[in-house]
């Protein structure tokens, strides 16, 4: 069994990705089967959003993926060139 | 595990049989499958076949992809997550083995060996 900060951190992106499942699957699949005039629809932006916000977030982890990847790659360049 | 499926052709002049075979990779299962997927998706938001669905089915379906990608990327979360918290650790063990490194440095710097 893991201990410490490693259970904690585990257990703690369990938690965040079954959030994140349930807001978003109530969000576009639950959403559009309520009337709307339901309190509900004040908790949620609307509909667009819902494929704006993870299409930025999918473009915020390709650049840090990429500019992870230029680091390294720059790093590497410069440690050879002194060899 | 592969399927294959041969195909003869017959030519009235050749009078000669040809087979070709054709096998089924995964890749080629899986472009096929998404490419169903794909198709229908598309005929229920953009209405190509004119079926007029009630509005609430194209409400849903039209941000299906998206969907499924967020859905996949919290399984992955959640599996990466759990594996972390339930990972076997054995700190008796590291710390032991931490010693024995720790020992054979020294014994091999003792021999002579420069570390």
């Amino acid at each position: 069994m893991a201990t410490g900060a490693d259970h904690a951190v585990g257990l703690g992106l369990v938690g965040f990705s079954l959030l994140l499942f349930t807001y978003y699957t109530i969000w576009v699949i639950v959403l559009p089967f309520v009337d709307s005039d339901h309190v509900v629809h004040s908790y949620f932006l609307p509909r667009e959003y819902s494929v704006i916000l993870p299409g930025i977030a999918a473009l915020i982890l390709l650049l840090c993926v990429g500019t992870f990847i230029g680091i390294v790659t720059w790093k590497n360049r410069k440690s050879k060139k002194v060899n | 595990m592969t399927s294959s499926l041969c195909v003869c052709i017959t030519s009235s002049e050749l009078a000669q049989s040809l087979p070709v075979s054709f096998t089924m990779t995964k890749l080629l299962e899986w472009l096929f499958a998404v490419s169903l997927v794909g198709v229908a998706w598309g005929l229920v938001t953009f209405d190509l076949l004119d079926f007029q669905f009630p509005a609430v089915y194209r409400e849903v379906a039209w941000p299906m992809p998206v969907y499924l990608l967020v859905v996949f990327g919290c399984y992955s979360l959640a599996t990466v997550g759990y594996r972390v918290a339930t990972f076997n650790d054995c700190e008796e063990a590291a710390r032991e083995l931490q010693g024995q490194i720790q020992e054979a440095k020294e014994d091999l710097k003792k021999k002579g060996l420069k570390i």
